[in-house]
C-alpha cells in the first residue's frame, strides 16, 4: 500500500470522525487519487455567496510530494476571480509548490486557500492570466511557479533569450 | 529472547534495538539518500533505526494486539529499492499467510514492549516506539522513514541555488533531527551494553517506555551541533546536483546557433554544443553497439553519467536533445521561408547576370581575376547566435568571442563563366547568389534575420568581416570545389560544408579575435576551398562531440532541407561533403 493511500485513509477517517472546518465540505473522495472539496468564504468578503470546488490529485509519494490542487472550472463551479487564481483554476500558492510541507493535509490546504480568498480585497485575475492559460499544462504541478515576494508569476516553460549576432559586411 | 527480533524474518537481518537498518517499505519512491551514511548513523544511535510501524495503537493494547498491528513486512530488506512492485505483491501475499494470531508466543515480547507509549509520526501517520527522532528545532516527532525522504528542493534553471531543506513543522532552515536512544542496547553495537530487561507487566513496561521518552529536552539544537543529523548529511550529493544543474545551464548558455550571412539574410546552419568534455573510450565504443540509435551523439550522451542525467532530465535539463530539436525546427521553418524568397531573387538575378556577362564579353575585358575586395564584400558570414537560456548572464561572452572563428565560411570563386553551371549546382549557388546580390548593395549592413521573433544584434566587427571574407592562402588547394570566376568578376561564396561530420576534435572554444583566414591577397584569383578546419570550428565548440545531424543543418538551404518536421522523426540527413563536390563537377 502506497504511503499516500495510507495517509489519505487516515485523513479521510479523521474527516469523517471530526468533520471539516466551517465552510469546507468534502464533495467526493471515491479513491485515493482524486478528491473534491468545496470551499466557501464566510463573512463579509468579496466572495460572499460564492462557492468554489477544489480538486486534489495525489501521487504515490503524497505527502512527501505536494498534491496537485486547482479550482474546478465546469458547469457548476468557476474559479474565483483572484490575483493568484488563473481562470483555468490553477492556483499560484507557495504551499502548493516550494513551500509544501508533508505535515500539511488536505484540510489544511483548504483552510489556507479559504483564508487566501478571505483576505482578498479586489477581485481581479493575475496580470498574465491570458498568457498563462493559453499554454498552461493540464496539471498545475507541472508549472514552475516563481514565488517572488508577493508577486506570483508562473515562469514560462522555457525561458530563453535568443539574440542574434551578425557581422556587418563591409566593402574593402 | 533478545534475538527473537529476527524471528519474523525469513533471513538473517541485522538489527539495532529491534529496529532495522533499511526502510520498512512505507515509501516506494527512489531511495536517494546515502544508505551507508544512514546505516552508520543508526548503528551509532544518532538516528532511530527503521522500526516496523504499527498501523494503529491504543494505550491498553496487549502484546498480541501490538504485534498484530505491525505493518506488513516489505519484501527483503537490503534489496535496495530494486523491487517496488515485488514488495507490494509479496507483502499482500504474506498478508494472507500471516496468522491472525501471531499470539501463540510467550507472553512478553520485547518486540511488543518497545512499542509501549508509541507515538504517531505526523507525516506518515503510523505509530513508532517512543524513542523516535525529534526535530532539532521544534522537538516534533518524525520517523526515520519519513526523515530520509526529506531533502533539499532540487535546484532549477531559474533558481540556481540549493536551499537547505526546511523543517516541515516550523519551517526553520537546515532541518535536522536529534535522537535519544533507549537506555538499553541490542543488536549491532550492543556488545558489552546493558541487555534489555523488561518489566513483567505491560503496564510497567509502558511506564518505563514513557519514562524514557519523558526525559524530553526543551532546548533546540543548532544545525551543526554534533548530536544533530541533518538532511544534508544523509544526502551528501546535493552539491553534485547543484553543480550539475549549474553546468547544464552554463552549457546551454554557451550554446550558439551558427548563422551564415547570405546577402542580407542570416541562414542558420547549426547549433554548437556548449558541452565541453572529452569522450571516454568506453563511451565511444558503446556507441557502436547502438547502431539503430539515430544520433551517435545522442546515444553517447545518454550513457554519460546516467544518474545525473536522469536527474537533470527530470527537471527539463536533460540532454539538450529536445531543446535542440526545437531550435532546429525553428531554423528549418525559417529556412524554408527564406528559400522561397531566395528563389524569386535568384531568378531576377540570373537574368541580370546573363545580361552583364554578355556585356562583359562584348567588351573583351573578361579578366578571370576576381577582386579580393569584392569577394570580401560578398563573403558569407556566419554569425554566432548565442542562445542563452534562463540565465541571460552568459550572452555577452558568447557573443563577443565567437564570431571570428565561427564565421569562417570561406568564399569561393568560380571561374567558369556559365550560368548553366550555376544552374546545375543550385545547392551551392543559391545562397551564393543571394550573397552576390547582397554584396552589390554592400552599403546596407542590416541583415534581416530570418527569425521573426529573434532579437537581432548587429555587431560591427570589422575584423571578423575581414576574416570571413578574405580568401585564405592557408586553405588547401585540394578543395573539391572547382574555382571558377563569374564573368562579372564576382566571387561567389559557397557555404562551408558545415554539415559534414568533422570527427576531429577542435578546441572547445574559439575565442580568438584574429581573422581565421589570412589577410586578403588582393590578386588571388581563385579562392578557397571550403575550409574543413573552419567547419570544425564551427560545429564543435565542444571538442568531444562529433557533429550529428542534430547539430548541423544543411549548409545549403536548397540541398537538403527536410520537408519533414525535425521533431517528427529522424533528423534530416546531414549534408555531406558530397554537396561541394557536386559543384566541383560542374
Amino acid at each position: 500500500m502506497a504511503v499516500s493511500t495510507r495517509r489519505l485513509q487516515k485523513e479521510l477517517a479523521d474527516i469523517k470522525r471530526d468533520g471539516t472546518p466551517v465552510g469546507i465540505t468534502l464533495l467526493s473522495a471515491e479513491d485515493f487519487a482524486t478528491w473534491y472539496l468545496s470551499v466557501e468564504v464566510l463573512g463579509n468578503t468579496v466572495y460572499e455567496g460564492e462557492k468554489f470546488a477544489l480538486k486534489f490529485r495525489f501521487d504515490g509519494q503524497y505527502p512527501i510530494s505536494a498534491p496537485a490542487v486547482q479550482f474546478v472550472v465546469d458547469d457548476t463551479y468557476q474559479a474565483p476571480v483572484h490575483p493568484h487564481v488563473y481562470s483555468n483554476g490553477h492556483i499560484c500558492a507557495s504551499i502548493l509548490g516550494s513551500e509544501w510541507s508533508p505535515v500539511l493535509s488536505v484540510v489544511s490546504v483548504c483552510v489556507t486557500i479559504q483564508s487566501m480568498l478571505a483576505s482578498c480585497k479586489k477581485k481581479e485575475r493575475p496580470p498574465d492570466n491570458d498568457r498563462y492559460v493559453s499554454h498552461a499544462p493540464e496539471n498545475p504541478k507541472k508549472t514552475r511557479w516563481d514565488f517572488h515576494d508577493d508577486k506570483y508569476v508562473p515562469s514560462s516553460p522555457r525561458r530563453s533569450t535568443v539574440s542574434v549576432l551578425t557581422i556587418s559586411r563591409r566593402s574593402v | 529472547m533478545g534475538n527473537s527480533a529476527s524471528s519474523g524474518r525469513g533471513h538473517h537481518e541485522e538489527t539495532v534495538d529491534f529496529g532495522y537498518l533499511t526502510p520498512q517499505g512505507i515509501y516506494t519512491g527512489p531511495r536517494d539518500w546515502n544508505q551507508s551514511v544512514v546505516t552508520q548513523l543508526i548503528v551509532q544511535r544518532k538516528l532511530a533505526p527503521f522500526y516496523r510501524p504499527l498501523e494503529d495503537y491504543e494505550e491498553d493494547w496487549d502484546d498480541d494486539q501490538i504485534l498484530a498491528a505491525r505493518k506488513e513486512l516489505p519484501e527483503h530488506e537490503g534489496g535496495e529499492g530494486s523491487s517496488r512492485a515485488e514488495s507490494v505483491t509479496s507483502s499482500s501475499a504474506r498478508g494472507h499467510a500471516k496468522k491472525p494470531s501471531a499470539a501463540k508466543e510467550p507472553s512478553r515480547h520485547p518486540e511488543a514492549a518497545i512499542y509501549r507509549g508509541a507515538l504517531e509520526c505526523p507525516i506518515c501517520f503510523l505509530y513508532y516506539p517512543p524513542n523516535i527522532n525529534r526535530s532539532r528545532c521544534c522537538d516534533q516527532a518524525i520517523c526515520t522513514e519519513c526523515f530520509v525522504q526529506i531533502k533539499r528542493a532540487d535546484p532549477t534553471t531559474t533558481h540556481l541555488v540549493s536551499e537547505p531543506a526546511a523543517c516541515p513543522y516550523c519551517v526553520q532552515e537546515n532541518f535536522g533531527i536529534v535522537y535519544t536512544p533507549p537506555p538499553w542496547r541490542t543488536g549491532l553495537g550492543s556488545e558489552g551494553a546493558t541487555p534489555p530487561s523488561w518489566p513483567d507487566s505491560p503496564k510497567a513496561a509502558s511506564d518505563a517506555a514513557t519514562n524514557t521518552s519523558m526525559k524530553r529536552r526543551r532546548k533546540s539544537f543548532g544545525h551543526n551541533d554534533p548530536d544533530v543529523v541533518t538532511v544534508d548529511m544523509i544526502h551528501p550529493d546535493w552539491e553534485a546536483k547543484l553543480a550539475a544543474v549549474r553546468a547544464a545551464v552554463a552549457r546551454r548558455a554557451n550554446r550558439r546557433i551558427i548563422m551564415r550571412q547570405v546577402g542580407d539574410r542570416l541562414i542558420p546552419v547549426g547549433v554548437t554544443s556548449g558541452r565541453v568534455h572529452p569522450i571516454a573510450p568506453e563511451e565511444a565504443g558503446a556507441e557502436t553497439n547502438e547502431g539503430g540509435e539515430r544520433g551517435s551523439r545522442r546515444s553517447r550522451r545518454r550513457q554519460q553519467n546516467q544518474e545525473l542525467n536522469q536527474f537533470l532530465g527530470s527537471m527539463g535539463l536533460g540532454g539538450q536533445d529536445l531543446e535542440e530539436l526545437m531550435v532546429m525546427e525553428a531554423m528549418r521553418l525559417s529556412l524554408i521561408e527564406h528559400e522561397a524568397q531566395q528563389r524569386r531573387q535568384k531568378e531576377e538575378e540570373e537574368k541580370k547576370q546573363r545580361e552583364e556577362a554578355a556585356a562583359t564579353a562584348a567588351n573583351g575585358a573578361a579578366a578571370p581575376v576576381p577582386s579580393a575586395e569584392e569577394s570580401t564584400a560578398l563573403s558569407t558570414a556566419l554569425a554566432a547566435l548565442s542562445v542563452s537560456e534562463a540565465a541571460s548572464q552568459s550572452a555577452s561572452p558568447a557573443l563577443s568571442a565567437q564570431p571570428s572563428e565561427d564565421t569562417v565560411s570561406p568564399p569561393r570563386s568560380r571561374t567558369s563563366t556559365s550560368s548553366q553551371a550555376r544552374a546545375s549546382s543550385p545547392s551551392l549557388l543559391s545562397p551564393a547568389r543571394a550573397s552576390t546580390d547582397g554584396g552589390r548593395r554592400s552599403g546596407r549592413s542590416t541583415p534581416t534575420s530570418p527569425f521573426g521573433t529573434v532579437g537581432v544584434a548587429l555587431l560591427g566587427a570589422a575584423s571578423t568581416a575581414n576574416a570571413v571574407a578574405t580568401p585564405s592562402p592557408e586553405h588547401e588547394p585540394s578543395d573539391p570545389i572547382a574555382e571558377t570566376a563569374l564573368p562579372e568578376h564576382q566571387s561567389e561564396l559557397t557555404p562551408a560544408p558545415i554539415a559534414g561530420e568533422p570527427r576531429v576534435p577542435a578546441p572547445p572554444v574559439i575565442a580568438d579575435d584574429t581573422p581565421a583566414i589570412a589577410e586578403p591577397s588582393a590578386t588571388q584569383p581563385t579562392v578557397d576551398r571550403p575550409s574543413l578546419a573552419a567547419s570544425e570550428h564551427v560545429t564543435s565548440s565542444a571538442s568531444s562531440l562529433t557533429a550529428s545531424s542534430y547539430d548541423v543543418l544543411p549548409s545549403s538551404p536548397e540541398s537538403s532541407i527536410s520537408d519533414k518536421p525535425l521533431l517528427d522523426d529522424a533528423p534530416p540527413t546531414p549534408v555531406t561533403e558530397g554537396a561541394p563536390s557536386t559543384a566541383a563537377a560542374s
